[in-house]
């Protein structure tokens, strides 16, 4: 949409009060469901966000398993309570299309092959939502995955960019999701170098659009640093070295 | 239509013999008394983005409640008084025989049970919350997602909707002609009394307060008791398809005042330092 | 003694650059061989590895395992084995050939919630497991607690020749029955014993990628240091000269009811 007021000031600051290549915040604990098979809750910013992982584990109905590899399932829900006007618990049309397109991110990480005629099943609740819930619930539940001990290619990242004031800016904020002129959410495979999912809602030219998806994919390349602590710091503790 | 159904969790035998035995003999599994509770864990303010919020973690099962104030038309019967609507859902992320879609009975069961205690004890004075009597009115809604289950839903949620409300803060609003008008102050909600629930299971003939899910899977009777400041009961459930005999319905009913009022000054102490 | 090189991977780390062979939890990428799971890796002369610190139990067959008996169809038991699958018990395993529903009532057998242990028969990437109690020592276990920890790190808690799990067994005075798939039964004459042995369980199952496990399961345990149980050699024996060394996270699994296979070169 064109923007209608100002949202970066005279000294390139945001309405956050963050310059335009800063991440926001980012925090992740790994483990944090005690009964799902992996989980991770993700702090990016205001997003509070919730990720747990059943499986691999068998398909209930039998009939809707695959002979040859996982079935893959994902839910992305939020809280009626997380958003400025309460959200009806009923799933929106909205949450649908998000649900498709993070199966879609995470599915080229995943080796499903290696599991026949079994399901994984990826729950991404959010608890609090301010602009790129969805990146910040694809980092989590990367994690949870990870966590759950599920083969994978490489985790996968994601983190949006966009266009605000006319200057291509790095996670952008829910204001600036709402009132700014584009918003470009990215999800990238650092170690592999693949882009598993790439949205755009707004207006670029050509050059606006590779400006903001390298800036995108900078972003997820920041937000893979903290979803390896996160991992390393749950699994190996203060044990940073092997010792031989 | 409700059926009887084979229980979602299998807990070996092995297991239920020897809480079977430990609790005929007074202990249970994890070293509690029959009449303690497990860790009580409470977090106000988490949700930001809500007028009132609270994380609670009761053992392993966990709940957030998120307070959100808007406005809207009474309830038929009720027109001077604000709404209050409360809501819960078990997360499929809460245990793996979780599906995701609508709620079903026991998930419904448990969002009225919860509600019926908030709303017969009158903790909130709905009648402070009307706009214009017989059109707009405060509409309060408190939503629940259980997140892991560990056992004893009923006095979780109860906990975390009570303190939710309890510290929640809520925008002033006002008529201008004609229309409702966010004045953009705060007030803190009218709150007459702190409800608070507490649960028992019946294992073989010995009543045990607050459940762990190994007990409850082998529990023969639930029951829930709500009760206010004044030690009334504001509502009662039995759960579960075994019974309950009248004298332990009593002595259930006394614990339960005496443990609502132990719980209810932890409670009144959060919501006045916040912590 | 082989060279090896050891780190710790999440997946999509590269395990080691340039021709080496791919053996269990890695993936081919290019030049490279990528971890595909959280662990430890190891590169060594017959090839380049990751040993995962988790992830649920996958069946193998000839695999030992505990599991808690759900429900039965007509011919079979379905059992929960704590993996991605149910596993089936045929009745003609315990009825034998002549088995007949009409006849023979299964629940004297087996019922809902009884605890086994049993062997999978066979498994493939085309139907669930079936199991099998046939062998010896195999079958319903009547005493005893039940516990679940990560299946990957049952390699750990058996130890080197079962160096791990007997030292925990003598030190407690219980009998501890291993499945592969992580679920686990300790009994014990005496409360304390079996309490210090679950406490003893947890510990190597947190601790199972730390050095010098060994040496604090025996502090917690109250055994002395330079007492090695060894089921082959004389009690009393000095150690051996690995105790800094965790290789027993990859040593060979012998469960306590002595079966074979390599443990980590799974194929899966």
């Amino acid at each position: 949409m064109t923007q209608t007021r100002s949202l970066i000031d005279e000294n390139g600051i945001r309405t956050d009060g963050r310059t335009g290549n800063q991440l926001r915040d980012i925090q992740i604990k790994v483990g944090v469901i005690k009964n799902a098979d992996g989980s991770a809750l993700i702090e990016f910013g205001k997003n509070k966000i919730i990720a747990a992982v059943y499986g691999p584990r068998e398909v209930h109905p039998k009939h809707m398993a695959l002979t040859d590899r996982c079935l893959l399932r994902c839910r992305y829900h939020m809280s009626p309570f997380s958003t400025d006007t309460r959200k009806n618990p009923a799933p929106s049309r909205r949450e649908v299309e998000i649900s498709k397109v993070i199966r879609e991110a995470l599915q080229p990480a995943l080796m499903l092959e290696d599991y026949p005629r079994a399901t994984i099943d990826v729950y991404i609740e959010v608890l609090q939502a301010d602009g790129g819930s969805r990146c910040a619930g694809i980092a989590a539940a990367s994690v949870a995955l990870a966590d759950a001990g599920i083969n994978m290619r490489d985790l996968v990242s994601a983190c949006a960019a966009g266009k605000v004031d006319d200057k291509i800016v790095l996670d952008i904020n829910d204001t600036e999701d709402k009132e700014g002129g584009a918003d470009m959410p990215v999800a990238f495979m650092p170690n592999h170098k693949q882009i598993t999912l790439l949205q755009l809602d707004g207006k670029l030219n050509s050059e606006e659009f590779i400006a903001c998806l390298n800036e995108g994919i900078t972003g997820c390349m920041k937000v893979y640093e903290v979803q390896r602590s996160a991992l390393m710091q749950k699994y190996f503790g203060n044990e940073t070295e092997l010792k031989e | 239509m409700s059926s009887s159904r084979r229980s979602t969790i299998i807990l070996e035998n092995l297991r239920k013999n020897q809480i079977r035995e430990l609790i005929a003999s007074g202990k249970r599994l994890d070293g509690r008394s029959p009449d303690e509770l497990r860790p009580l864990n409470i977090e106000i303010g988490v949700i930001k983005k809500a007028n009132g919020s609270a994380w609670v973690k009761l053992g392993n099962t966990e709940v957030v409640a998120g307070v959100k104030v808007e406005t809207g038309e009474p309830f038929e019967g009720l027109e001077n008084k604000g709404a209050l609507i409360v809501s819960a859902e078990v997360l499929p992320t809460a245990a793996s025989y979780i599906e995701p879609g609508p709620p079903d009975e026991e998930t419904i069961e448990l969002a009225r049970v919860v509600d019926r205690g908030v709303r017969e004890s009158e903790m909130l004075a709905l009648d402070k919350l009307a706009l214009i009597p017989g059109k707009i009115v405060y509409t309060i809604f408190v939503d629940c997602s259980i997140i892991n289950m560990g056992g004893n839903l009923f006095d979780a949620t109860s906990y975390a909707v009570v303190l939710a409300l309890a510290t929640s803060k809520i925008p002033v609003f006002e008529i201008i002609d004609e229309k409702v008008v966010d004045t953009g102050n705060i007030q803190d909600p009218p709150i007459n009394t702190i409800p608070v629930s507490v649960t028992f299971a019946r294992i073989g003939d010995s009543l045990v307060l607050d459940p762990s899910t190994e007990e409850e899977a082998c529990m023969d009777a639930r029951i829930t008791l709500t009760t206010n400041s004044n030690g009334e009961y504001t509502a009662v459930q039995k759960g579960s398809n075994g019974f309950l005999t009248i004298e332990q319905v009593k002595s259930a009913a006394e614990t339960a005042k005496i443990k609502g009022q132990e719980l209810r000054l932890k409670f009144q102490e959060l919501t006045t330092t916040g912590q | 003694m082989q060279e090896v090189r050891r780190k710790f991977v999440i997946p999509g780390d590269i395990v080691v650059e340039g021709n080496s062979r791919p053996l269990v939890n890695v993936h081919k990428s290019g030049n490279n061989i990528i971890a595909s799971r959280i662990g430890i890796a190891e590169v060594g002369r017959d090839g380049a590895k990751v040993i995962p610190l988790s992830g649920v139990y996958i069946p193998r067959a000839n695999d030992i395992v505990i599991g808690i008996i759900k429900d039965h169809s007509s011919l079979s038991w379905d059992v929960d084995i704590n993996s991605c699958f149910s596993a089936h018990l045929p009745a003609q395993d315990l009825f034998g050939r002549d088995f007949s529903p009409a006849r023979d009532d299964m629940s004297r057998e087996l019922s809902s919630g009884d605890v086994v242990s049993a062997r999978i028969a066979t498994f493939d990437r085309t139907r669930d497991p079936i199991l099998t109690v046939q062998d010896k020592d195999l079958g319903k276990i009547p005493f005893g607690e039940l516990l679940k920890i990560s299946a990957t790190r049952v390699p750990r808690l058996i130890g080197k020749r079962g160096s791990m799990i007997q030292t925990i067994e003598h030190a407690t005075s219980t009998r501890i029955t291993i499945g592969q798939n992580g679920l686990i039964v300790v009994s014990g004459k005496n409360k304390d014993g079996t309490q210090l042995a679950i406490k003893a369980i947890r510990m190597v199952e947190e601790e199972a990628h730390t050095s010098n496990l060994t040496q604090r399961i025996k502090q917690l345990l109250g055994v002395e240091d330079n007492v090695q149980i060894d089921s082959k050699s004389r009690s009393g024996a000095p150690i051996d000269n690995d105790e800094g060394h965790d290789d027993s996270m990859l040593g060979d699994k012998n469960s306590v009811l002595q079966s074979e296979s390599e443990s980590l070169s799974r194929d899966q």
